[in-house]
């Protein structure tokens, strides 16, 4: 089967084959806990809850004061300016992983959402296209590992707290790897030989910065009302993921998707 | 005569079981329906964050979790294998001092989410014998919120939001807190009761 595709697919495709064997082996066996409630698998919860309190410090000295004034400073449709620029830059890695989970026809609208907004939209600046019935989805590569993994969603390997992101464990890091091993954008720049801080600290910088405006409330919230804040966290982590998979797992919504084929029309 | 006397024993035994089955049957047709349950929880908590504030919607909130919810069994579940560990005086203690935990934090919450409004949607019954109530939680800006009651007979046991449920995260967090402290749940008691007098 990898004989068949091109030179880069092929590296591509061997690489996200490895990398899903990786997955794979990572995935371990969680801690039984009782009433079939497991707790979240953290081998290395050491350094673990190490990052977590150095990430907590650089949080409160850095990231959510910027993360505050953004939210209370910056106007509204900035900020969904912004937010619909970075949605645009990330809309050609969810087409690819929705190719990846078997669904073309949500591929194929993502992709007529970023021409369409790239284009009239202005570089991504105005989501015209869901407002010509494009709906917008958000695809990453754990969870289509997740889709196809074997284990229960609550299930994504060993916990892992990764700088400035955050929580993750081995199936979502390993799909942040992927997701940006695969961006084109980040091709694109690199290739061009465009300045790559520059890029690098615009795009993903806004990304964390505009994320955690988003996160501000729900994350007080958890650290305030939690005991343990870094297992409270690690809990609604997985929760959260899991739930996500889970509904990409039991695809009931057939009615979306006869929409999302009708809006297809529109473009063609 | 014998086949009589066995019929007449049928009958009788027959009768015992139906009246033994029907009360079991009783509670789960009797109950109050899950979705209109959660919308007039939902609509006392809105009119008690409109009309009220600080220590009076606190309280206030308080009574509409010990009328709505099933709190002994939330925080049996919250604290897990623990539970079974703990005196009873333990017990008590910790039944009171997580009721008050999440009357505060509730209040809070709903303190930031004003003018909102939650729609109901479908309920799911599953098999060991609570209903989902699906719902949305509108916001001005922004998707909506996704929220998942789960109802037993006639009170919510728990609430997900986002997938994400209370208590299983609070049962995480108190375990880990349990574990990290000698595996006393004397030591998890003093931190809640501690907060809770701040």
């Amino acid at each position: 089967m990898i004989e068949s595709l091109s030179g880069t697919m092929k590296r591509k495709a061997r690489r996200s084959l490895v990398a899903m064997a990786v997955a794979a082996t990572l995935m371990g066996g969680c801690a039984s806990g009782d009433t079939g409630a497991a707790e979240v698998w953290d081998p290395i919860e050491t350094p673990n809850r190490f990052l977590f309190s150095l990430n907590r410090v650089v949080d409160i000295i850095a990231l959510r004061p910027v993360a505050v004034i953004y939210r209370d400073w910056m106007p509204e449709p900035a900020q969904k300016s912004v937010r619909n620029l970075l949605d645009n830059l990330g809309e050609p890695v969810t087409a690819i992983n929705e190719v990846v989970q078997g669904e073309p026809g949500r591929a194929a609208t993502t992709m007529a959402r970023f021409l369409v907004n790239s284009t009239i939209g202005v570089a991504g600046l105005f989501d015209v296209a869901t407002s010509l019935g494009l709906e917008r989805t958000k695809e990453d590569f754990g969870k289509t590992i997740g889709l196809y993994a074997g284990v229960e969603p609550e299930n994504g390997g060993f916990y892992l707290m990764l700088p400035v992101v955050g929580p993750s464990n081995a199936r979502d890091g390993t799909g942040l790897m992927m997701d940006y091993l695969v961006d084109p954008f980040r091709i694109l720049t690199f290739n061009l030989a465009i300045d790559w801080t520059a890029y690098q600290a615009a795009r993903y910088g806004m990304n964390v910065i505009d994320y955690r405006s988003r996160t501000i409330f729900a994350l007080d919230d958890l650290e305030k009302n939690s005991v343990d804040y870094y297992a409270a966290l690690r809990s609604a982590y997985t929760q959260n993921r899991a739930d996500v998979i889970r509904q990409k797992r039991e695809k009931t919504d057939t009615k979306s998707e006869l929409e999302r084929r009708d809006n297809l029309a529109l473009v063609r | 005569m014998p086949l009589l006397a066995f019929r007449r024993v049928a009958m009788r035994l027959a009768g015992a079981v139906i009246l033994l089955v029907l009360p079991a049957l009783g509670p789960s047709t009797a109950a109050a329906d899950p979705a209109q349950l959660v919308q007039s929880t939902a609509q006392q908590v809105i009119d008690i964050v409109k009309t009220k504030t600080g220590a009076d919607r606190q309280a206030a909130i308080l009574g509409v979790l010990q009328a709505s919810f099933d709190l002994p069994a939330m925080g049996r579940a919250a604290l897990g294998t623990h539970w079974n560990q703990a005196t009873e005086d333990e017990r008590t203690r910790f039944l009171k001092v997580v009721a008050t935990a999440e009357a505060r934090a509730y209040s809070e919450r709903f303190g930031q989410y004003a003018g909102q409004t939650l729609t109901v949607g479908k309920v799911q019954q599953r098999a060991n014998g609570a209903s989902i109530v699906d719902s949305k939680l509108n916001q001005a800006t922004g998707q909506p919120i996704k929220l998942e009651w789960e109802v037993r007979g006639d009170r919510i046991t728990d609430v997900k939001v986002e997938g994400v449920s209370m208590i299983m995260t609070r049962r995480s967090d108190f375990n880990s807190y349990i574990q990290n402290h000698g595996g006393k749940v004397d030591a998890l008691l003093q931190e809640l009761e501690s907060r809770a007098g701040r």
